[in-house]
């Protein structure tokens, strides 16, 4: 069934609906009274049978993860909620944490409850200074209220919730490299085995979640995992953020169940191209995942549906591109990006990214040569699975994929030295630009 | 201990449970090259060389990070495994400078090793490679008192940093700046400042940390042999190697090129301190006595050891006193104990004194590597003997008043060890020279104050040059193996020894140093300190074929089992005669 309102996003386009007390009028904290009666078991049974997958990328099933955290051992557990969201392309945890806080809190003290941890880190992106002042003051709320802290809501349980602003780097939101700059070290990924589920922050069991991973937890209890199971495409139920941006006329988050297609969301959602223009490609998961094209229309944007089509659904970031839009360009770009925020801790990662970058400005330049294309493809299929974290995987994404379906772009580079592509008015002056760094 | 089963292509290992499939593949001679893994450091990762393929896992692995579990199959040479291995190889040489010729890991350096083993046959990097301080020359830094570092070389395996924040206890070594642009890097540049220095360029698997005290001096194929012996700066006794450079007879300087540490996992690990590290040079200095000396003139042996002999023959039971330094080796000090036994008799134990100096050293406070307080090799065997009591300094203050009172004849000093290891004995010499005392004779290896005021010196032998048991702090008997030959006329200290029991008329009829060190154990036969005395080897330095084998025991497998293509046979090639040219008759000119 697609989803007939919206859930996460109610109310966040009303005044101050960040607030604590406009939280409670709408009927806030009532899952987390009912979550406290409730036994640890009962939770992650519900949160399981809900399917819930993880909104953050890898869409892994919450419930299952927060099974595997040792009950028995007598280290504390903590719960980091990932909020550095900084996937290029993403802005839906900011519209959550921005509108919505205190069904994250919520979500949290529910999550918390669930693994046995009395601690949950918050560990937001170094940018999101506005909205972490904001959280902050909302928080102190809840802890006024008593929805926060020791003995929460006369219950006997204790939780409590610390933001921590991230300082900057994109790595910093893979899992275990959060864990590691939560530590105060560099955010650099930890070898895995152990997972943190068994050793995570501090050397104790910890759950990394994603923000709207966390937000659908409150609904999920208070509605029953039934309810949550009704809702979108079999195994990619829920409600679902879809971050729409590019040359569509009206880009912004939409909440709705995954048995949305690429079609719907573009022309229905975001009333289609802008003016004048055409569709010519579609990342549709964050600038970590496979181009698409026009043929990929009407795939379903669910975890699964995106991977039949050759691309993944990741953080839900879709990024439409018009016919303006020059791919080698965009492959650069985002190349640059990711020699710009590789950790450098993993030898493929570390070199491959800068070789793949400078190579890609020689096309640009129009130095480019044919074999060049065919070493692009071999230094990314070096980089892809041979690194430490998922950052290779994702750094080869775009040069893979645009040079899949736009091989003629980069040919006509080559052999023209200039763009296949008109220059569009938003483009550089130059193509090559230089960088800062 | 339970084990696990498993295979690395088509061989069915078993090894106790824990170990790594890379560890499984070292210990087995299973080729899988590595960088950031070193046996005396914990797992990272991070350099992604030892790319296995694991059945029933759908990436490659990395081996140094999976744990062999029973019935598991892995494979190090499907055309996945080494493909995916070259593409590493490449990455890593695409930015390394490649400056191989001028560089001091040259020849011993796994980074071209397990390139050339492994490695893609071409680069295809045709952009300008990343440089941090500039070319060439400009490249080396200063990295602190004892190191220098070339940021060009480094393939940022971290060893070096996690060595200082694991092994050191003091994390002074870290990246900074983030992925193509990281570097390693101190605080404020300070540089590595830590007494456990010298080990960063033994876990450094390219050569950028060098020590300053080898960089330039040498290169591999120039130290053809090399000696495992063990360290004898303190009571700790560090198994070590010392490399030996080849050198025409004629030449100048010093054949001891370098110390580096051994494994032994009862003693020092993987590890051993700067002081033992660098503090070799005294060695081969220009403070060494050579000659036989009586009143300061070189004389032959015979006349010195016949002078010394009747002097502290005559000197009689109450006259005569000696002082040994706790460098010496259990042989030494047998063999003076038994001096001084047939001459005075059940006097004897008063009769010496043993003496040594102790420092604090200055190390972080939760460092797994502790250099101990006491500077001499030897104080548990001098305890076994009974020379000395269970006191933790050495006491000299009777022996002083006894020699400032003027009722001593002669005090016989046998010192093996470096200068000052004695601790403070100008009062000693001050006697001699005032005449107080009305003769010394010093046995020992550098010229110091007090040797100037002796009436004979006795020139003997450096620890690395004899074989020399000791006893450390924690009661292993080790022996110490000859490297080099002694300066001049210098002997080795026991049959020094013999020959002035024989010049004092009481002959002690030891004609080998085995004969010395049974004699030992028949003496003093239930102290676990001489426990393995008599099964203790008697090492000479070997050929190039054990090369790097006896440097580190981490790389020793690797040169076993690695590199049969490369040493030893390029380096035996290199001493074979040259093959004759074909000689190509000149054709006349028309």
């Amino acid at each position: 069934m697609r989803l007939p309102e919206p859930v996460l996003t109610t109310h966040v386009n009303e005044p101050f609906s960040y607030t604590l007390e406009n939280y409670l009028k709408w009927g806030g904290y009532a899952a987390m009274k009912k979550a406290l009666a409730m036994t640890p078991g009962q939770i992650i049974d519900e949160v399981k049978a809900s399917g819930l997958r993880g909104r953050g990328g890898a869409g892994f099933p919450t419930g299952m993860k927060w099974s595997f955290v040792p009950k028995d051992i007598p280290k504390p557990k903590y719960l980091c909620v990932n909020a550095d969201e900084s996937e290029p392309g993403t802005f839906k945890d900011h519209v959550l944490m921005e509108r919505n806080p205190h069904l994250l809190f919520e979500g949290c003290v529910i999550a918390c409850r669930s693994i046995g941890a009395k601690t949950a880190y918050i560990y937001i992106r170094g940018e999101f200074y506005h909205v972490q002042k904001q959280m902050e003051a909302e928080l102190q709320k809840a802890y006024a209220a008593g929805y926060l802290g020791r003995n929460i809501c006369g219950t006997g349980e204790d939780c409590d919730i610390h933001i921590h602003r991230g300082a900057g780097a994109y790595e910093a939101g893979e899992e275990s490299a959060l864990l590691e700059s939560l530590e105060g070290k560099r955010a650099q990924p930890r070898l895995r085995p152990p997972f943190p589920a068994v050793v995570g922050l501090y050397g104790s069991p910890t759950i990394i979640n994603n923000v709207e991973t966390i937000c659908n937890v409150p609904p999920i209890i208070e509605r029953g995992a039934a309810w949550f199971q009704g809702i979108g495409p079999e195994k990619n139920q829920g409600p679902k953020l879809f971050c729409v941006s590019g040359h569509v006329k009206r880009p912004g988050v939409f909440e709705t169940s995954m048995d949305v297609t690429l079609r719907e969301l573009i022309y229905d959602f975001c009333g289609g191209i802008r003016d004048g223009h055409e569709l010519k490609a579609i990342i549709p998961g964050g600038s970590s995942t496979n181009v698409l094209t026009p043929a990929s229309l009407d795939a379903q944007a669910s975890f699964d549906g995106l991977v039949k089509a050759g691309s993944m659904l990741g953080s839900a970031a879709m990024m439409v591109m018009d016919e303006t839009t020059d791919m080698v360009w965009l492959a650069e770009n985002l190349t640059h990006f990711y020699k710009h925020e590789s950790c450098g801790k993993c030898t493929p990662c570390r070199e491959g990214s800068d070789w793949m970058h400078k190579i890609l400005q020689k096309i640009l330049r129009g130095e480019g040569a044919m074999k060049d294309l065919d070493l692009l493809l071999s230094i990314a299929n070096n980089i892809g699975g041979k690194t430490l974290c998922p950052f290779g995987d994702a750094e080869i994404a775009p040069v893979v994929s645009t040079l899949q379906h736009f091989r003629a772009e980069y040919e006509h580079y080559i052999r023209e030295g200039r763009s296949l592509v008109p220059r569009a008015d938003w483009m550089p002056r130059t193509l090559v630009p230089a960088h800062a760094h | 201990m339970s084990t696990v089963t498993f295979t690395i292509d088509g061989r069915e290992l078993t090894v106790p449970k824990g170990t790594t499939v890379l560890q499984a593949a070292i210990q087995n001679g299973i080729k899988i090259p590595y960088y950031c893994y070193h046996p005396g450091l914990g797992v990272d990762g991070n350099c992604r060389v030892c790319l296995v393929k694991v059945e029933k896992m759908p990436k490659l692995q990395v081996s140094c990070s999976v744990v062999a579990g029973d019935g598991m199959i892995v494979h190090t040479s499907t055309p996945e495994v080494l493909a995916a291995r070259a593409g590493v190889f490449e990455f890593l040489l695409i930015n390394h400078p490649l400056d191989c010729p001028v560089c001091d890991k040259g020849g011993e350096c796994p980074l071209q090793d397990f390139s050339y083993a492994f490695g893609p046959k071409d680069s295809r990097m045709e952009f300008e490679r990343r440089t941090f301080d500039g070319d060439g020359v400009k490249a080396d830094v200063d990295f602190g008192p004892t190191l220098m570092l070339n940021r060009n070389r480094c393939i940022m395996c971290t060893r070096c940093a996690r060595f200082m924040r694991e092994i050191d206890g003091d994390p002074q070594i870290g990246v900074i700046n983030r992925g193509y642009h990281s570097e390693i890097g101190t605080s404020r540049d300070e540089g590595v400042h830590s007494l456990l220095s010298g080990n960063l360029m033994d876990v450094c698997p390219v050569g950028a940390i060098t020590t300053r005290d080898y960089r330039f001096k040498s290169r591999p194929w120039d130290n053809p042999n090399a000696v495992d012996t063990v360290c004898t700066l303190c009571e700790k006794g560090c198994n070590t190697t010392l490399w030996i450079k080849a050198k025409q007879e004629w030449a100048k300087g010093a054949q001891l090129i370098r110390t580096t540490p051994r494994l032994n996992p009862e003693v020092n690990g993987y590890w051993m301190c700067d002081l033992g590290r660098f503090g070799y040079h005294w060695v081969e200095g220009d403070q060494r006595l050579s000659q036989p000396l009586i009143n300061q003139q070189p004389r032959p042996w015979t006349d010195a050891l016949a002078l010394a002999g009747e002097k502290l023959r005559s000197a009689g039971r109450d006259g005569l006193r000696f002082l040994v330094s706790a460098h010496a080796s259990h042989e030494e000090m047998f063999l003076l104990g038994r001096i001084a036994q047939e001459l005075l008799g059940d006097a004897a134990p008063q009769a010496i004194s043993v003496s040594w100096t102790s420092s604090a050293k200055d190390q972080p406070a939760d460092t797994k590597f502790r250099i101990p307080e006491v500077n001499a090799p030897n104080v548990a065997g001098a305890r076994a003997l009974g020379l000395v009591g269970a006191e933790a300094a050495p006491d000299l203050s009777a022996l002083k008043a006894l020699v400032e009172s003027g009722r001593l004849k002669a005090v016989f000093v046998l010192d093996p060890g470096p200068a000052g290891n004695l601790g403070d004995l100008s009062w000693l010499a001050a006697a001699r020279q005032s005449g107080t005392l009305t003769f010394l004779a010093v046995q020992g290896v550098v010229a110091t104050d007090l040797s100037r005021a002796a009436d004979v010196v006795l020139p003997g032998s450096a620890w690395p040059e004899k074989h020399a048991a000791f006893t450390n702090m924690t009661g292993q008997c080790q022996t110490t193996n000859t490297a080099i030959v002694p300066p001049g006329e210098a002997r080795d200290d026991w049959q020094i020894l013999s020959d002035l029991a024989i010049a004092m008329q009481v002959p002690l009829g030891y004609e080998s140093l085995r004969q010395v060190r049974d004699a030992i154990v028949a003496t003093v036969p239930d102290s676990p300190a001489f426990a393995r005395l008599a099964e203790l080897e008697y090492l000479k330095p070997q050929k190039a074929s054990t090369w790097l084998e006896s440097s580190n025991a981490s790389e020793r497998v690797k040169w076993d089992a690695m590199f049969l293509d490369l040493p030893p046979f390029k380096f035996e090639r290199m001493f074979e005669a040259a093959p004759r040219a074909n000689v190509i008759p000149l054709k006349p000119v028309p």
